[in-house]
């Protein structure tokens, strides 16, 4: 091959490499993507409006769904975050028996959504699991897990989904533990520290870009949660964002306006993902990490 | 001089042993309710909606046989309660045998009752025990959901199609982004992320259209390709840091000793970067597995195993156990890889951040 | 400033692994005092339990006389140089240098002022607001020591703090840490596998290997005064040559022979070996004490191997019997490779060594 012919593709290559995923993104996602945009400013008639939100903003359940999928993602995401970083430190202390207890915390982060809907769904019931260990512990009565108050239940879901979900992020934060060199850790302890303040001092602070990490991608999870609350709730008695999307394409999608509705809700969600992780990234100062890297 | 070693030894056991209740309390925490939707998927369908549950799932179903107004009165012995509950009233073993076989997983045939029956001549009543059948539900379950076995099937073309496209492609990209520094790498290390900020319901609407054109539309590939979408973006990250972990000398080894880039690729990198290879496709495939909801958008008539599950559990169609059974079903491939992938998660994750 | 005694201190890891056995040492009160040793010696360990990072299986350790052993690292005032800094990366340097006193609870000023003296003092000054990732190797190297000065420890403990240093910047260290060393007086502890290291730096040198202590003693000590084998070999560049020889008595004369060497003793030699006639016997004699002479007062002629001229000297080398020897040679001699040479040893200067115990005799 001629040498000019060499250079160019070699320079070409790393570009060559990318487009299979650039043309593939260009395909399966910006086009859905712009289809819902789009679809989701259109009306019944074809023409571009408002209406369709309109229509989800005066939905009855709109606020609720708002309010509730606020309530949780700032509760879970908090809880499973300090859950997450207490099993983590905990598995890199490296005590006997500690990557079968790390295998173990695997386990529910595997598990199918719907498995552990199974799971829940048939312990919370008055004849479920739960009150029968209750039964067999001594305590007597039922309680009725799934009609308390919305309070109540809120509590429930998170208390469930972080069942689910610690494991994911305390893999995360483990793996960032893990490549904190033990010297530098050492160093605090010989120069004053107890466990605490090497922790808060020394640990964390370097555990910051695996902790932005890990609650970044938490974050937009949770934003999007509706499986586990259909299994055990339906739809509707607790609502939150994807749960209505969900009710109006697959529940009531005979409606006329279902697929407007579909779509108003989709876009919703996703104005409100995309700002909620752009927002942390700003506070977290991600930004201006990246710009120290490049310059 | 004297050790003083005793204080010291005491506190240090105190930490170990609280250490120790802790992680036994999280172990409970994790394993229980595990436990008992497994033990749920073995108790037959009468115990499954006795209240409370038995702890554990029986081996053998305990019998009373006596004569009764209608032929035999049949007792089953209730763990519950702790004694011997009558069911049935009937002459009619063949009905004996099949109440045995769905209600209690007793799988009891009719020349078996038969030969318990004609210890009656000699006897008023009789007891008998007969093993359980512990994979009934599983077997029901596959058996009487509709559709169980071919959406069975269905996932995993599903998860292995997901498999190949998001490795392939996204394993291209990853290799780019380790060995190259080329205009628009933040930016597209950025927008990988960016990718999954857009909640995949968002996609499976509008995806819908586009697999009907291509008439992907309620087909294994048409969800493939809607899974890689996810898939890829995580593949490129992970396979990223998983080659900028091989050294590029050993590449320029391969070169300088007459391999292609190609040649020295195919011999050096990738038998190297396999493991964390092996845990990307174990990601691509959870991830394909469990998923739910873009499944109930794309598929119609042809559902995979996890909306299957899906149906059974929020249906009225499901029972308790069939549904615990349904579920395990399920999660047994998810926790088998994950056995096998533990440790290269941990690598995987090593070299990654936003 | 302050004494350090270990007494009997043993560290195992598990039930099988002897890291640390039966090490008895007390250093004086400002004491450039160096663990010497190959990797794996037990050097590092002994550092660490000193410094409270390792638990102590057997023994105590006592820092002018308290004891120690039990306390973890904050209460026992020492401080540590580590192999790889362990400067904390998302700190400024002063924030480094200040995190151990703003534990102290010390007032502002005074904190200041430390930190100043010590970045003056290791010659960071102007460094002192920088990341860690902004610094040379060599500079972050310095922020290591002035941190741990900062703290005016009774101990300073250094982990091999130039091993990851680069050949010419390690050996202008050596010297900033020893007047470092000399201006604060403080009792330092000092591990390196390098011999030249130990040699240029220490008051005294503890010998290691395998967990044991081979041999304590000022740089003049060892070198000269080789307790075994072991130490004879580990100490100098280039290396001590050993040879093996038999002793015989003949006519009154005694004599060490080996198919090559016929060495006549002088009667001190000789009365050191009596009693050695039927036993092994290894001589160890330095590059730097075999001469050049003529034919008949040689006690040993080889065909010389290479010639290496390091300017101020030559380094001749010989062939044996597969066995190399290297001779210290004045830089004029005019030697060529392929000639024979006629070589004699400086009687004075030969350490002998038994064979199966490898002692010094």
């Amino acid at each position: 091959m001629p040498r000019e012919w060499r250079r160019a593709w070699g320079r070409a290559t790393p570009y060559l490499l990318i487009l299979p995923v650039v043309l593939y993104y260009a395909a399966f996602w910006l086009r859905p993507v712009l289809d819902a945009v789009i679809g989701s400013f259109t009306g019944l008639d074809g023409t571009f409006t408002f209406e369709n939100f309109n229509m989800v903003f005066q939905d009855e359940h709109f606020v609720p769904a708002l309010k509730n999928t606020a309530i949780i993602v700032i509760f879970s995401v908090t809880l499973e975050f300090l859950m997450a970083l207490l099993l983590a430190l905990i598995i890199n202390r490296k005590f006997f028996g500690s990557g079968i207890f790390l295998f173990l915390a695997m386990i529910p982060m595997a598990l199918p959504a719907v498995a552990v809907g199974a799971m829940w769904s048939t312990g919370l019931t008055a004849h479920g699991w739960i009150n029968s260990l209750r039964h067999y512990l001594g305590f007597t009565g039922k309680v009725y897990w799934l009609a308390g108050s919305e309070l109540q239940l809120l509590a429930l879901i998170i208390i469930i989904d972080a069942w689910q979900v610690i494991p994911s992020v305390m893999i995360i934060l483990l793996a960032g533990l893990q490549n904190i060199p033990e010297e530098t850790k050492e160093a605090g302890y010989v120069f004053g520290g107890n466990y605490l303040t090497v922790l808060r001092k020394i640990t964390l602070p370097m555990l910051k870009p695996t902790i932005q990490t890990a609650v970044i991608l938490r974050l937009i999870s949770a934003i999007q949660i509706w499986l586990i609350m259909v299994i055990l709730l339906g739809f509707s008695r607790l609502p939150v964002m994807v749960e209505r999307v969900v009710f109006y394409h697959d529940e009531v999608s005979n409606l006329e306006i279902s697929r407007q509705m579909a779509l108003g809700y989709t876009i919703i969600v996703s104005v409100i993902v995309s700002m909620a992780a752009l927002a942390y990234l700003q506070v977290s100062g991600a930004f201006k990490r990246e710009a120290e890297e490049v310059v | 001089m004297k050790k003083k070693n005793k204080p010291v030894n005491i506190a240090k056991a105190a930490k170990t042993t609280s250490l120790y209740i802790i992680v036994t309390g999280l172990v409970a925490i994790i394993l229980l309710p595990i436990y008992f939707v497994v033990s749920l998927s073995f108790l037959s369908t009468r115990e499954a909606y006795r209240y409370p549950l038995p702890l554990y799932p029986a081996l053998e179903t305990k019998f009373e046989l006596t004569h009764g107004k209608r032929g035999y009165l049949l007792s089953v012995y209730d763990r519950v309660e702790s004694e011997y509950r009558t069911i049935k009233d009937t002459s009619d073993l063949e009905d004996m045998s099949l109440f045995m076989k769905y209600q209690l997983g007793t799988p009891m045939t009719v020349a078996e009752i038969e030969r318990e029956v004609a210890r009656l001549e000699t006897q008023d009543v009789i007891r008998f025990s007969h093993r359980r059948n512990l994979l009934s539900n599983y077997q029901t379950f596959f058996k009487v959901t509709r559709n169980a076995v071919p959406a069975l099937t269905r996932s995993l073309q599903i998860c292995a199609l997901t498999i190949v496209i998001s490795l392939s492609i996204g394993g291209m990209a990853g290799y780019a982004f380790a060995r190259y520094i080329f205009k628009g790498r933040n930016a597209l290390k950025f927008s990988v992320l960016f990718v999954r900020m857009f909640p995949g319901v968002a996609i499976a609407m509008p995806m819908v259209i586009i697999l009907a054109d291509l008439g992907f539309y309620d087909k294994p590939m048409g969800l493939a390709l809607v899974y890689s979408v996810g898939s890829i973006a995580l593949t490129v990250w992970i396979t990223a840091s998983i080659f900028m972990g091989i050294p590029v000398s050993l590449e320029e080894a391969a070169l300088v000793f007459g391999a292609t880039k190609l040649q020295a690729f195919r011999r050096i990198t990738l038998p190297l970067a396999l493991p964390g290879l092996a845990a990307c496709a174990m990601y691509a495939f959870l991830g394909a597995w469990n998923e739910t909801i873009s499944a109930i958008i794309l598929t119609q008539f042809n559902p995979t195993f996890s909306v299957v599950v899906y149906q059974t559990l929020i249906g009225a169609t499901g029972q308790v156990n069939l549904a615990a059974a349904g579920g395990i079903a399920m999660a047994l491939p998810a926790i088998v890889f994950t056995f096998f992938i533990r440790r290269y998660i941990h690598q995987m994750w090593g070299g990654v951040t936003v | 400033m302050a004494t350090l005694t270990l007494d009997n201190v043993t560290k195992q890891f598990g039930k099988k692994v002897t890291a640390v056995n039966h090490f008895n040492l007390k250093v004086h009160d400002g004491e450039f005092l160096v663990l010497l040793g190959p990797s794996g010696c037990g050097k590092t360990t002994a550092m660490r339990m000193v410094a409270g990072l390792e638990e102590v299986t057997d023994g105590r350790i006592y820092i002018d006389d308290a004891d120690v052993t039990d306390l973890p690292p904050r209460k026992r005032n020492v401080s540590m140089v580590f192999q790889n800094y362990a400067v904390w990366p998302h700190m400024t340097v002063y924030e480094n240098i200040s995190y151990a006193l703003k534990l102290k609870r010390m007032d502002k000023k005074t904190i200041d002022d430390i930190v100043h003296d010590v970045a003056a003092m290791t010659k960071i000054s102007e460094l002192v607001e920088r990341y860690p990732s902004q610094l040379s190797g060599g500079q972050q190297q310095r922020v290591a020591v002035a941190r741990a000065i900062a703290v005016s420890p009774k101990i300073f403990l250094m982990d091999e703090p130039l091993s990851n240093l680069d050949a010419k910047l390690r050996v202008s260290m050596r010297t900033e840490l020893k007047a470092i060393h000399t201006k604060t007086g403080a009792t330092t502890v000092f591990v390196t596998h390098d011999q030249s290291e130990a040699m240029s730096m220490a008051d005294r040198i503890v010998i290691m290997k395998d967990g044991e202590v081979e041999q304590i003693g000022g740089p003049d000590d060892v070198y000269h005064d080789s307790a075994n084998l072991f130490v004879a070999s580990f100490i100098g560049t280039p290396p001590t040559n050993f040879m093996d020889v038999a002793l015989t008595v003949a006519d009154g004369d005694t004599c060490l022979v080996n198919p090559h060497i016929n060495l006549e003793l002088n009667d001190e030699n000789a009365a050191l070996l009596k009693g050695y006639e039927r036993k092994a016997l290894i001589i160890g004699v330095r590059p730097e004490n075999i001469l050049f002479v003529g034919a008949e007062e040689a006690i040993l002629s080889a065909e010389c191997l290479v010639v290496e001229p390091q300017g101020s000297h030559q380094v001749v080398a010989i062939e044996l019997d597969d066995q190399l020897v290297k001779i210290v040679a004045p830089p004029r001699l005019k030697i060529r490779p392929g000639e024979n040479v006629h070589l004699a040893f400086e009687q004075e200067a030969i350490h002998f060594f038994d064979k199966e115990t490898g002692a010094r005799i």
